[in-house]
């Protein structure tokens, strides 16, 4: 489910993935408030009954490419930056794996199959400001679809403000800026622009750095 | 939600947040919260009481006379276990309903081109 204001920008993704899965493509980031997502890779597992079993949590299934390289010399300074910022992320790839496939097997038996009571619990509490930022970015998703970026500018920078752990919220924004035709690989430098404060630097920096870019994964 | 008027379609309000208007108050799951008045009566909710009683944010853009009404606040961002009923496009422009995956396991993961 690709969280993409632009479905033109998500389509060559799957095109080249050609996935045997459902694809989905959440214009409006709805699904930021209904399941709780605020990054990206993260994931929630729903049951044949269709009870969530595990909220929305970080879901590195597989390792960064670049998290357990060395950072060439002869990168720009600000590039070499973030990697360091990049090796920190929360990357648990082979246990989260192995979860995946235990709660297969297993089912509700499995013990990373959570109750209900668990999982709203684990859901994370939602202040005022979230709901907020919640509705400024949809305010904004919805007149950049009827009048043009510049339009929803201001409402995304006030969902940032409010809610700055939200990283889809700003990556989202921040992409349309400096990669607005969709970008065609990671775009490392994101953000850096005349239009948000932020950067990806920057921002995961004034949150304490890599290691508290997502929530820490309780398998 | 957005909105052109401080009245929701009540079914539209339900679809999109899985709150209910009820007798006995707006219910989503095992939770119900009283809401004297919430129901206009003509299939309409009165969005100033879901913002009260729910305590969902709603911001005014006067320019473009829209309304944006955020999801409840001050508790827990899953208010119950069940998966709302989420229905989106795919990449060839076909809906997909996620309850019609019902009977199977389901790892949704969420990811974007940026």
């Amino acid at each position: 489910m690709a969280l993409d204001i632009n479905p033109e920008h998500a389509r060559p993704w799957i095109t080249a993935a050609a996935p045997a899965h459902p694809s989905l493509i959440d214009t409006a980031h709805i699904t930021d408030e209904l399941f709780g997502f605020m990054n990206v890779p993260m994931c929630v597992w729903i049951d044949e009954d269709g009870m969530i079993v595990r909220a929305a949590e970080v879901a590195s299934i597989e390792t960064y490419l670049r998290r357990d390289a060395p950072i060439p010399d002869d990168l720009p300074e600000r590039i070499k930056e973030i990697m360091v910022e990049v090796k920190k992320l929360e990357s648990k790839p082979d246990e989260y794996r192995a979860a995946i496939r235990d709660w297969v097997e297993h089912g509700c038996e499995s013990a990373y199959a959570l109750s209900p009571d668990e999982v709203i619990a684990r859901s994370g509490g939602r202040p005022i400001e979230h709901s907020t930022a919640a509705a400024y970015f949809e305010l904004g998703q919805h007149l950049f679809h009827t009048e043009g970026n510049d339009a929803a500018v201001p409402w995304w920078r006030e969902a940032h403000r409010l809610y700055p752990e939200n990283f889809t919220y700003k990556r989202q924004a921040w992409t349309l800026v400096t990669t607005p035709e969709g970008a065609e690989a990671n775009d490392l430098l994101q953000g850096p622009n005349e239009v948000y404060a932020g950067n990806w630097l920057d921002d995961v920096r004034a949150i304490g750095g890599g290691d508290h870019y997502y929530p820490p994964l309780r398998l | 939600m957005i909105l052109n008027s401080l009245a929701v379609d009540a079914t539209a309000f339900t679809h999109r947040t899985g709150w209910a208007a009820t007798p006995e108050g707006l219910c989503k799951g095992d939770v119900c919260i009283p809401a004297p008045g919430v129901d206009r009566g003509d299939g309409t909710l009165d969005v100033k009481v879901l913002q009260e009683r729910l305590r969902m944010p709603l911001v005014h853009d006067e320019a473009h006379g829209l309304y944006a009404l955020g999801p409840e606040s001050g508790g827990q961002s899953l208010t119950t276990a069940r998966a709302p009923e989420l229905t989106l496009p795919q990449i060839d422009g076909s809906e997909f309903s996620l309850s019609s995956l019902r009977g199977c396991k389901i790892v949704m993961v969420a990811w974007a081109s940026w």
